[in-house]
């Protein structure tokens, strides 16, 4: 039995693992960027919403800023109890407006307004106005910077400075704006989870960060040189997304820093909570078609195959209980089916077979066993005839006893084994009526050992080697013939010996006497007798002929020593 | 048999499924105590500002307490063995006593408490991790700006705070080093008062009238700096005398700019603050982490206040 190779519920196991292990690496890849693009995409048009909604409302306040300072505009016009009401008023509005100051041509200062603090004597440094800038002409908004025109108050401030239009040229005003406004802009925009936003001018300077203090103190920064090389828009370095947007009518910038890591992380685990049960469930799914393969078609395989295993080994005795799962496939129910079929018809085969040999043999034996030459019949009862005329009653009584014995023994109720002595009685009555026929031409004689003598003997075996060598081995003699049969053990086989002094055979002789059947179609042939050993005992027994021309011959006959019939039928 | 091994397979299949599952543990925030020196300091006020941003960044529950003088250790102790009985993972401290906090930090680290100390030092060595400025070159640079200036005879005057306290003695072992590197110096006097600007005031005051001769005042932090600088102003020695202030407040902001404070070391608090946050939250996370950082420092004069630099540096944000 080759052992090698796979058991079925492992071939098929593997091949199912293997198949989605495969799919699953080929898939993977292609679909997790596809899917990193499709996050980036999303986080992308969220930092662009983002941004956009920061830049507008943004614009919105600098723009309402921007009516304000019209109106301060005209209030410069006014006079001074007016203008005083229309600032208490203003301030009441604006709380985030800080100071309002105003200047000349050259940017000298010449008032300052505050709802809280009043101007510091002497000013020697004045953060709220850039002379070069409005020499330049134009108002500008300003990076944010801290007040410097109070005593003991520092805000940071972003300063709006427009020119005054009403009365005369050249002057200006300057609003400063508390930074703490912007913040309340900026500092509650989140993008995704660690995303912000922050707000720079066209050259980089941050104008404001959510973490404006961490970036003073070094501890944070930003690459506003290449975020500013940046078009509107979103752009993806690595792992961040920067969206920006710039604002109407300003120098400023809204920039959005997004995190795709933590999107694409945030989606992933999303993905892999539905991958775990997704994975128990394909492993419970290739635990049970294992099972069911193991049940449905392994098992019954396995078991199909040692039954046949063990019918190789011992067909005689096997018996096969074909095999009827509820659960086993339809295939393998069929071929259960017809193996045990197939078993069924071998078996009675082999039986038909076995019954067929005997009975053929049987036949055979009793046919041969009937064959009594006619001829020596009617030369027999022609001699004694001719003895009852000449009143050689002795002899004829003799003749007809031998005769009747002859015949009695060959009958032996049908037994086809009987007793070595009857057997050579048998030969004996045979060569009785032989010798009175052929008075004078030959005499016999036996040589037994009396231990052999109960031993089972086939029948009629001698008979056919003696009529053989009387007709042609004495026949043809001038000198007496004399004819021995001798009977000796010889281990656990007797052997019965015939031999005669006659003309001989040559080794062409023997041959055609072993292979040849009788011509005559009279009596039985040696090569029958020995056919019939062979069929009886095996191989081993049977008859092997020794002669040499115009020396005699010796047929051996070779039979195991058994005592009880039922000895030989266990052969 | 192969049955039963199959079995074994995909039972270990599914617990490395669950295993990997089960990864994800929901994490409660870490508690972390900021015990300070003080709470009304502006110094100290930008620090708190700083611990506050990075425990929104962190997300981290962090509790902020100090003593009402910055002499009360005992106090300090007290706020660290009610942080440990509190259960704090981590407590961020600044000891107003080098050694006198010691041994409440020592327990604070005996019961697994991770101590981050910012600013000033203790004398323990369970400290993990140490922020703030280096005070020995702090010191030298206040001694460099008193020295950028043309009188051929210096007498220096050192208004220093709690002798027990770490950074203060640092600073003046920094600026005293420097000092005797310059030939012109020719006497350095160090007074010790209470921390407040009052005391400081009434210190310098004091200095000045024994030792006329004293032409640079030396104020070693926030509070003694604007009773130094104001002590100056009353006296109205303008440009006669030279005097350098530790840390920044408006007060001091406005004494530079009228001439009576020549220059400020600027400390950054908000760093440290943030960093000692930072830095007990990397710790906690395993996560590598500076065992000694020093945070910047700058000399503001009258001359860069407003440049941007300065201005970042001398006024507080948030």
């Amino acid at each position: 039995m080759n052992k090698k190779g796979l058991p079925i519920n492992v071939i098929v196991l593997m091949t199912v693992v293997g198949t989605v292990l495969a799919l699953s690496a080929s898939v993977l890849p292609s679909f997790s960027r596809l899917y990193r693009q499709t996050l980036i995409r999303s986080a992308e048009t969220t930092g662009r919403q983002a941004v956009a909604q920061v830049s507008s409302t943004v614009d919105e306040y600098l723009s309402t800023m921007e009516s304000s300072m019209s109106n301060i505009s005209a209030a410069m016009d006014w006079d001074e109890t007016e203008r005083g009401g229309f600032f208490d008023v203003f301030f009441r509005i604006r709380p985030n407006v800080v100071a309002i100051s105003t200047y000349d041509a050259d940017g000298a200062l010449l008032a300052c307004y505050s709802p809280t603090h009043s101007m510091r004597k002497q000013v020697e440094q004045n953060l709220s106005i850039d002379a070069e800038r409005i020499k330049n002409g134009g108002g500008y908004v300003s990076a944010p910077h801290v007040v410097t025109l109070f005593e003991g108050y520092y805000p940071w401030v972003v300063t709006m400075v427009r020119p005054i239009s009403t009365e005369g040229e050249g002057r200006w005003a300057a609003l400063d704006i508390s930074c703490s406004e912007l913040s309340r802009y900026i500092n509650d925009v989140g993008i995704g989870d660690r995303g912000y936003c922050f707000l720079m001018d066209e050259d980089g300077n941050i104008v404001y960060h959510p973490q404006q203090q961490l970036i003073y103190s070094s501890l944070k920064s930003e690459n506003t040189a290449l975020i500013s090389t940046f078009d509107d828009g979103a752009h993806t370095i690595g792992n961040v997304i920067y969206s920006v947007q710039s604002i109407k009518n300003t120098p400023w910038r809204v920039v959005g820093v997004s995190y795709v890591q933590e999107a694409l992380s945030a989606g992933l685990l999303e993905l892999r909570k539905s991958l775990i049960p997704m994975g128990l469930l394909l492993a419970s799914a290739a635990l049970i078609i294992s099972f069911l393969l193991n049940r449905v078609l392994y098992e019954p395989i396995r078991g199909l195959e040692s039954a046949m295993r063990q019918f190789e080994r011992d067909a005689d005795h096997f018996s096969y209980e074909p095999y009827h799962p509820a659960l086993g496939a339809r295939e393998i129910q069929s071929l259960s089916q017809s193996f045990g079929h197939m078993v069924g018809r071998i078996q009675q085969l082999m039986k038909q077979v076995r019954e067929e040999e005997i009975n053929l043999r049987k036949t055979e034996l009793r046919a041969l066993q009937a064959q009594i030459n006619p001829h020596f019949l009617y030369n027999t009862l022609d001699a004694i005839t001719w003895m009852c005329e000449r009143g050689k009653t002795d002899d004829a009584v003799m003749m007809v006893n031998a005769l009747a014995r002859l015949f009695r023994i060959s009958i032996s109720r049908g037994r086809e084994l009987i007793p070595l002595r009857s057997e050579l009685q048998h030969a004996e009555c045979y060569l009785r009526i032989l010798s009175i026929r052929y008075r004078g031409q030959f005499s016999y004689r036996f040589v037994t050992d009396e231990d052999c003598l109960d031993c089972l003997c086939a029948k009629i075996v001698i008979q056919p080697i003696l009529e053989n060598a009387i007709y042609h081995g004495i026949n043809g003699l001038i000198d007496e013939g004399m004819i021995t049969v001798s009977v000796r053990g010889e281990g656990d086989d007797v052997v019965c010996t015939v031999e005669d002094n006659g003309v001989g055979m040559t080794e062409e002789q023997i041959a055609a006497v072993m292979q040849k059947e009788r011509s005559d179609k009279a009596g039985i042939g040696i090569k029958n007798v020995n056919d019939r050993l062979r069929i009886y005992f095996g191989d081993a027994y049977g008859i092997t002929i020794d002669s040499a021309p115009d020396e005699g011959t010796r047929v051996f006959i070779r039979m195991p020593r058994i005592y009880e019939e039922s000895e030989y039928e266990k052969k | 048999m192969r049955k039963s091994r199959l079995l074994a397979a995909a039972l270990l299949l599914c617990l490395t499924l669950c295993a990997c599952g089960a990864r994800q543990k929901p994490q409660t925030p870490y508690r972390m105590v900021l015990i300070t020196k003080s709470t009304t300091t502006q110094f100290w006020l930008s620090a708190i500002a700083g611990a506050g941003a990075a425990k929104a960044e962190y997300n981290v529950d962090l509790s902020i307490v100090g003593p009402e003088t910055e002499e009360d250790y005992e106090c300090q102790n007290r706020y660290i063995r009610q942080a440990v009985s509190d259960g704090a993972d981590a407590i961020i401290f600044s000891a107003i006593s080098y050694s006198e906090n010691a041994a409440a930090i020592d327990e604070a680290a005996d019961a697994g408490v991770k101590i981050v100390v910012i600013d000033s030092d203790v004398a323990s060595d369970r400290v993990d991790a140490r922020i703030g400025t280096n005070n020995l070159e702090a010191g030298r640079m206040a001694a460099s700006a008193a020295l950028d200036m043309s009188a051929p005879e210096l007498y220096v005057g050192v208004v220093n705070f709690d002798q027990t306290s770490r950074n203060g003695q640092e600073r003046e072992m920094g600026l005293t080093n420097a000092f005797r590197e310059d030939a012109r110096v020719r006497e350095i006097r160090t007074i010790h008062v209470q921390t407040s600007s009052e005391a400081a005031r009434e210190g310098a005051k004091r200095l000045l009238d024994e030792y006329p001769e004293t032409n640079v005042l030396i104020g070693l932090n926030e509070p003694l700096s604007v009773g130094v600088g104001m002590a100056a102003e009353e006296l109205g020695l303008g440009e006669a005398v030279r005097v350098v202030g530790f840390d920044t407040n408006v007060t001091c902001v406005d004494l530079l700019r009228s001439g009576d404070m020549s220059a400020l070391i600027v400390q950054n608090p908000y760093a440290m603050g943030y960093l000692g946050v930072e830095t007990a939250w990397k710790i906690l996370e395993g996560k590598p982490f500076d065992a000694v950082f020093d945070t910047a420092t700058a000399i503001v004069t009258r001359e860069n206040m407003f440049t941007a630099e300065g201005q970042q540096a001398l006024f507080s944000f948030s």
